[in-house]
């Protein structure tokens, strides 16, 4: 739920925050006369992401021109002997120029529990697949595949608890099993009855630079779709194949990911799936190259908005992607990218360019593998 | 094929589920270290009374190590976790504890151990304002410290004490091994020194600042850095200004590690008609540097076969 709110507010607010919580201990001896103190602080981050982007075909352009992508600020800290929190508001371009506010994540997880158990409780994204668990500023490309969008949702995040457990097998393997409220695009959140999920990875170390990871997951909640009687279930399958030289300080490195997203419902439409694939190369010290592929069959997406939509007509969709990205740092990257969108029966394509610029300041805490 | 999908999905979790087996049978003591220096360290405390195990191998640049989740199934093992600390491994390690769901080793609690703790002096504190206008700097000083066999010495000793903590039963036994390590390193300074000796009569042109350490321990003479700012790409005309200062300074070496950008330093080298020497960053980064005493040795003898080529040269 984002509250839309004038953009000249969102700055000020991101700067009065920034200027509240930035610098360092001051003068700390007053602070029991005063109880203003910064010592207990969370590191806190922005991130923005601006795009520039131009269609071919401006029937079905999503938007043309350039805009704000994302604002991000996070704010992770300890919060006592039992728990780390970590917070990110976002601010995303609304109606005209409004920014909407949102909570994106708000969560706490347990730093002692034994046994290779975790606790996570609050607002999360749902660990379905890899790309779903992605903050936008780590994309891989400009936006999230439609075989995800389509089938499973954007960036789906839900109120809940999640359990994880490192299961004691010869090689690291991940169990997580959640419940939440069921409120993501994809389900009722009229429902008084919850979403529940699981995912399980596990990784290999092909080599010393290189891994394998295989994942499973699986989500059942309340329909949003009125046709769907009972629950929508989803299941998904996702391989990774990672290298990373490990002579050379960020040298030649290569990813290779596939994801498979299966929809499934009693009084679900058609035979939809998901089907997603990516290749990122980088081929020299601050330069990568991203290539993808996307399939979303018996899907409902809006051809203005590339969203889904119950409106829509079924159909099959088909998304190509090539992207050039300078990073100069660790805390900013430029990107350029040529993407081919189609509808196969109606013949509605899009041919976009795009060119985003990334930057993060402040105490951004270190990205998952 | 959809029925066959479902199947797959349904049917290869289970199979990996029939690999669970019991863990192997372990030392009593697990220490993980998060690089080689401190693992050499860890084993030459601990002897035969823990196992050690390292998540940055040598050869790998520790400021980009990538957090593999099979390295925080290291660190979910682990009795007692040793690291660098000064923020060297801050894009890594807090990624690898929190995955490893180990509360033996998060922050205070007894089982981590931040060896900078046992320096008496940290070198280039920045002073003043910090920002990444200056590229990728250490804000808590420059964390190479393992490269001066006096700091290793004392991490050592840091590391007799904690294992001491954590298993009073051997307690005397890692203070005597920490003891005969300082001891052997004590012994090798005079011949390292010696080796150096000549390498000392010319300035040196490093790749990034890793070697602040060791040139301050051996009276070495850093001039300039390949790197304009650290962890920062050079560019072409900041490596131009660097020959035309080096060309003012006459003989000179030029340093680089082994996970550098080799082919940069060589021009410059090239460029310059003087001789380039890789050094390993950290124990292990070469063939023969595995334990900690070789890792120096190596890194003396190979200065001082860059400083004989030199000396040949002005003999000539």
């Amino acid at each position: 739920m984002h509250k839309k709110i004038p953009s000249g507010t969102t700055a000020l607010a991101v700067v009065a925050l920034l200027a509240l919580m930035a610098g360092s201990a001051v003068a700390q001896s007053s602070s029991t006369a005063t109880g203003v103190s910064r010592l207990m602080n969370p590191a806190l981050s922005l991130n923005a992401l601006m795009l520039g982007q131009t269609s071919a075909d401006v029937d079905g352009a999503v938007a043309n021109g350039a805009d704000l992508q994302e604002a991000e600020v996070q704010f992770t800290a300890i919060v006592d002997p039992f728990w780390q929190a970590d917070v990110i508001v976002t601010f995303e371009p609304g109606e005209g120029d409004a920014f909407e506010a949102g909570i994106e994540q708000a969560v706490i997880e347990s730093l002692s529990m034994p046994s290779g158990l975790a606790l996570r409780l609050g607002k999360f994204f749902l660990p379905f697949g890899k790309h779903a668990q992605l903050h936008t500023h780590m994309y891989p490309f400009v936006h999230a595949p439609l075989a995800q969008t389509a089938t499973l949702g954007d960036a789906p995040a839900d109120v809940g608890a999640e359990l994880g457990w490192t299961v004691p097998l010869p090689w690291w393997s991940d169990l997580l099993v959640y419940a939440v409220d069921g409120r993501t695009e994809f389900h009722d959140a009229e429902s008084s009855d919850p979403a529940c999920g699981a995912r399980w990875s596990n990784l290999w170390d092909a080599s010393e630079q290189a891994t394998l990871e295989l994942g499973f997951s699986g989500l059942t909640g309340p329909a949003a779709d009125p046709a769907v009687q009972g629950a929508r279930r989803v299941f998904g399958a996702d391989l990774t194949y990672k290298w990373v030289s490990g002579v050379r300080s960020q040298g030649p490195a290569l990813t290779a990911q596939a994801e498979l997203f299966l929809p499934d419902a009693d009084g679900l439409e058609g035979d939809p799936l998901g089907l997603n694939g990516l290749l990122q190369y980088r081929f020299q010290r601050q330069w990568w190259l991203g290539l993808g592929a996307d399939l979303a069959r018996d899907v409902r997406i809006d051809p203005l908005c590339a969203e889904p939509s119950a409106d829509a007509a079924l159909g099959e969709w088909r998304e190509y992607k090539a992207n050039l990205t300078f990073v100069p740092s660790e805390f900013s990257a430029l990107r350029f990218e040529l993407s081919y969108r189609e509808e196969t029966e109606t013949g509605v394509e899009d041919l976009r360019f795009a060119v985003q610029a990334n930057f993060t300041i402040g105490s951004h805490p270190a990205h998952t593998y | 094929m959809r029925k066959n999908i479902r199947f797959l999905t349904a049917v290869l979790p289970a199979l990996l589920l029939a690999g669970l087996y019991g863990a192997p049978a372990q030392a009593e003591l697990k220490v993980v270290a998060t690089l080689s220096d401190l693992g050499g360290i860890a084993r030459a405390v601990g002897g035969d009374d823990v196992a050690v195990d390292i998540l940055c191998p040598g050869p790998s640049d520790p400021h980009f190590l990538p957090a593999k989740p099979s390295l925080a199934r290291k660190v979910a093992g682990a009795d007692l976790l040793i690291y660098n600390g000064l923020e060297l491994e801050v894009g890594w390690l807090p990624q690898l504890i929190r995955k490893s769901r180990n509360p033996k080793v998060r922050p205070g609690a007894r089982g981590e151990l931040d060896c900078s703790r046992a320096l008496t002096r940290i070198l280039e504190l920045p002073e003043g304002t910090v920002d990444r206008s200056q590229g990728d700097v250490h804000p808590l000083g420059n964390p190479h410290y393992t490269l001066d066999p006096r700091n290793a010495a004392a991490v050592a000793a840091l590391v007799a004490d904690r294992l001491g903590e954590l298993d009073p039963a051997r307690a005397d036994a890692y203070a005597a091994r920490a003891a005969d390590f300082a001891a052997r390193l004590e012994a090798a300074l005079p011949e390292w020194r010696r080796l150096t000796e000549r390498a000392a009569a010319y300035p040196l042109i490093v790749y990034h600042r890793h070697w602040t350490y060791l040139t301050e321990w051996l009276n070495l003479d850093p001039v300039g850095e390949i790197e304009h700012r650290p962890g920062i790409q050079p560019s072409p005309r900041h490596v131009q200004e660097l020959i035309e200062q080096g060309r003012g300074l006459g003989s000179l070496i030029v340093v680089c590690a082994t996970w550098d950008e080799v082919e940069i330093a060589e021009e410059v080298a090239n460029r310059l008609e003087v001789p380039m020497v890789v050094l390993p960053g950290y124990s292990g980064a070469l063939p023969g540097t595995e334990a900690y005493v070789d890792f120096i040795r190596t890194i003396c003898e190979r200065l001082a076969a860059a400083a004989a080529t030199l000396d040949a040269g002005a003999g000539s």
